[in-house]
């Protein structure tokens, strides 16, 4: 069980290399509870009974990009206000207030530390809830 | 961090580098699949070419975001290159009517992505965090010789290595190690700040300049690190390919130590760091300032004094030497004209006796004709200053000349390859502690130490390796004797070390720990790692009451081990 009710996250990321590490990293020494998605399609299809705390989604992606599947997912009603984080290899500025728009809360970027990537997952919650 | 996030991290270590070995296996496949589409590139169709290098720009893309996930940030670094490489590409790509400007394209991507094969073969050992070293270590290779502590006072040097590249980062690791420094690795600048407050026992930065491909990120925090008040006096070392004027600026700016340039020799590496790291409790310069006039004597004092520098006055010329005796001054102040006696004669009094024939004597008086100062100066003077002298210059000119004295006396003193105190001065000093302890009743050990098979080893590997080698013990019998033990370099491979207030029992446990962590050192040379022992013999004060008799039963047990087979430690009778 996550800090203030922070337990189930969301993960869309086609590289499966990432996908397993990610998972690892917020699985074993987060604690956190993960849905993990390789396509922005299979996240849409399953966000509303996994019913997320927290979305993390990697920007590029074939067919459906991160940013287009975020938009998507706040389409649906009880996501419109959970918190979402990208995950990104290129960080440009201008990147980061085009997804802060979309409704970003933050953006992380590859490649990761797995062994902090936990750490800044739960401080990133933590500032969303003003913690 | 939360408690969670401390869960499990043996685990966590352990799958992680199962992931990561998996990756290894996986990637040069992945990069062969890279080549292969750059060479479909070549003379491909306008339309075809465009796919490929579509393709290329998101399957690099993919390897820029995970390589240093796994420990290759060369391979995300290169990943990344060719990711804009094919994004640049695909925006200016002309068609086939610019076949150079394809042919240009095309050899950068070959180029690049050779560069990214290579970086396949470079994986970082898995980087530290802060409190989960413990942990770590179960996991990574690091030989971690187990070295005991001897005093109290011991403290491995707890070093951290800065450095982009997994490899060379790793190879600083192992060979610090082997050098008794506690090395962990940082892989980019903006750790730092977290990891030195996480380990606040760190001695001393090693750091590369560039962090994929960025040559100011490293300075900028180091320059920050200097705000920070509890860092600000952090010694930092800089090894780097970057040549330029303005990289040395940049770290000289960002209070750098030492600048060398790549490739570094672990050797000299270690000399520097070792420099570095020496607690400059900077003795302070013994003066002694001989003037009639107590008030100008205690002026002159007073001055030196607030620049830090100790000091002794004497008003009488004629009781000089029972000071001098007493308090060995680095510098004599010494005023020309004083009744009874000159202070030219005195200063040739002080030359003719053969322990003071080197130490600088400056005078001190109002005498402005420069005839006469330099007739001073041939009497045995140094320098003349003129009264009434300004502050800044006295202690400038007295700086000056006790510090060259002091090095002077350091070459006269010391074995100038290891530091340590050279033959004749260790025998004398032999002779002072056991007169000292012949007062007092205390106990003294003497150690009687020899590298095993010395020539064997500058038979096989050079002399540069056995230097190293003598270079080694040195440190660390420095590193793990007290500041009072006195160690010496007897010649060639023979040490001794006189330890005040240590019976023979004690002596001979410290020296057993010596010979094993000696023991443990692997020393690396062109295509071979080889082990050296040590042999000592130990004798005691108690059992053996003279210098003579105290060193010959150090020699003999040392001869005792010797025969006994070596790499041991004999107590004499």
């Amino acid at each position: 069980m996550g800090e203030g009710g922070f337990n189930k996250v969301l993960y869309v990321e086609d590289d499966l290399d990432i996908q397993v590490v990610a998972q690892m990293a917020l699985e074993t020494v987060g604690g956190l509870t993960l849905c993990v998605c390789s396509s922005g399609q299979e996240a849409i299809d399953k966000a509303s009974d996994f019913d997320p705390d927290m979305i993390l989604l990697d920007v590029m992606m074939p067919e459906m990009d991160g940013p287009t599947t975020l938009v998507n997912l706040r389409a649906i009603e009880k996501l419109q206000k959970t918190p979402a984080v990208f995950m990104t290899a290129k960080v440009m500025p201008s990147d980061v207030e085009r997804y802060k728009k979309l409704g970003a809360v933050d953006v992380i970027a590859k490649p990761f530390d797995p062994m902090t990537l936990a750490t800044r997952i739960q401080s990133i919650w933590s500032e969303c809830h003003g913690g | 961090m939360g408690d969670k996030a401390a869960k499990a991290p043996v685990s966590m270590e352990a799958k992680l580098a199962q992931l990561r070995a998996q990756y290894a296996l996986k990637i040069e496949q992945r990069v062969d699949a890279l080549q292969a589409l750059v060479q479909d590139l070549d003379g491909a169709e306008d339309s075809v070419r465009s796919n490929t290098l579509t393709q290329l720009r998101d399957e690099t893309h993919k390897l820029a975001g995970s390589g240093a996930t796994f420990g290759f940030p060369g391979v995300t670094l290169y990943a990344r290159e060719m990711e804009q490489a094919c994004v640049q590409s695909l925006a200016t790509d002309t068609g086939a009517k610019d076949t150079d400007g394809v042919l240009v394209m095309i050899a950068n991507l070959v180029d690049l992505c050779e560069k990214l094969r290579r970086a396949t073969n470079e994986q970082e050992q898995v980087p530290e965090q802060g409190q989960k070293q413990e942990q770590a270590e179960a996991l990574t290779v690091r030989p971690r010789p187990a070295i005991p502590e001897l005093h109290d006072s011991f403290r491995q040097k707890v070093l951290f290595i800065m450095e982009y590249d997994g490899p060379t980062a790793m190879q600083i690791l192992l060979e610090m190690d082997h050098f008794g420094f506690d090395a962990r690795i940082i892989n980019h600048p903006s750790k730092l700040m977290n990891d030195l407050q996480a380990n606040d026992d760190v001695d001393v930065i090693v750091t590369g300049l560039t962090f994929g491909g960025d040559d100011e990120v490293a300075l900028k925090v180091l320059s920050d690190l200097r705000k920070d008040n509890a860092h600000k006096d952090m010694p930092v070392v800089v090894h780097t390919s970057l040549e330029s004027m303005k990289a040395r600026l940049g770290a000289v700016r960002a209070g750098v130590k030492a600048y060398l340039l790549k490739p570094v020799d672990m050797a000299d590496l270690v000399d520097v760091l070792d420099h570095v790291t020496m607690r400059h409790e900077d003795e302070p310069f013994r003066v002694l300032v001989v003037d009639d006039d107590e008030s100008l004597a205690s002026h002159t004092e007073l001055v030196l004094q607030g620049s830090g520098m100790e000091t002794r006055m004497t008003t009488d010329p004629m009781g000089v030497f029972e000071v001098l005796d007493d308090f060995s001054p680095e510098l004599i102040l010494l005023d020309l004209y004083m009744p009874g006696c000159d202070g030219q004669d005195i200063a040739a009094v002080i030359r003719q006796r053969e322990e003071y024939a080197g130490i600088p004597i400056v005078f001190l008086s109002g005498e402005a004709d420069k005839t006469k100062q330099l007739s001073a100066m041939e009497m045995g003077g140094d320098d003349f200053l003129t009264k009434p002298i300004q502050a800044s210059h006295l202690i400038s000119s007295v700086r000056i000349r006790a510090g060259r004295f002091r090095e002077l006396r350091s070459f006269m003193v010391r074995d100038s390859m290891t530091g340590l105190f050279n033959h004749t001065t260790t025998k004398q000093l032999l002779d002072t502690e056991i007169a000292r302890v012949q007062r007092s009743g205390a106990d003294l050990a003497l150690v009687s130490l020899d590298i095993d098979h010395f020539k064997n080893v500058n038979d096989t590997y050079g002399h540069s390796v056995g230097d190293r080698v003598i270079k080694s013990l040195a440190r660390l019998l420095r590193q793990r004797l007290r500041s009072a033990d006195v160690i010496g370099r007897m010649g060639g491979e023979e040490f001794a070390a006189i330890l005040p207030e240590s019976g023979l029992e004690q002596a001979a446990h410290v020296c057993e720990q010596i010979r094993q962590a000696f023991s443990e050192i692997v020393f690396h040379t062109a295509g071979a790692k080889f082990n050296v022992t040590i042999s000592c013999g130990v004798a005691a004060y108690k059992d053996h009451n003279t210098a003579t008799t105290l060193s010959d039963a150090a020699d003999k047990a040392l001869y005792t081990a010797k025969n006994g087979g070596r790499n041991q430690v004999v107590k004499a009778d």
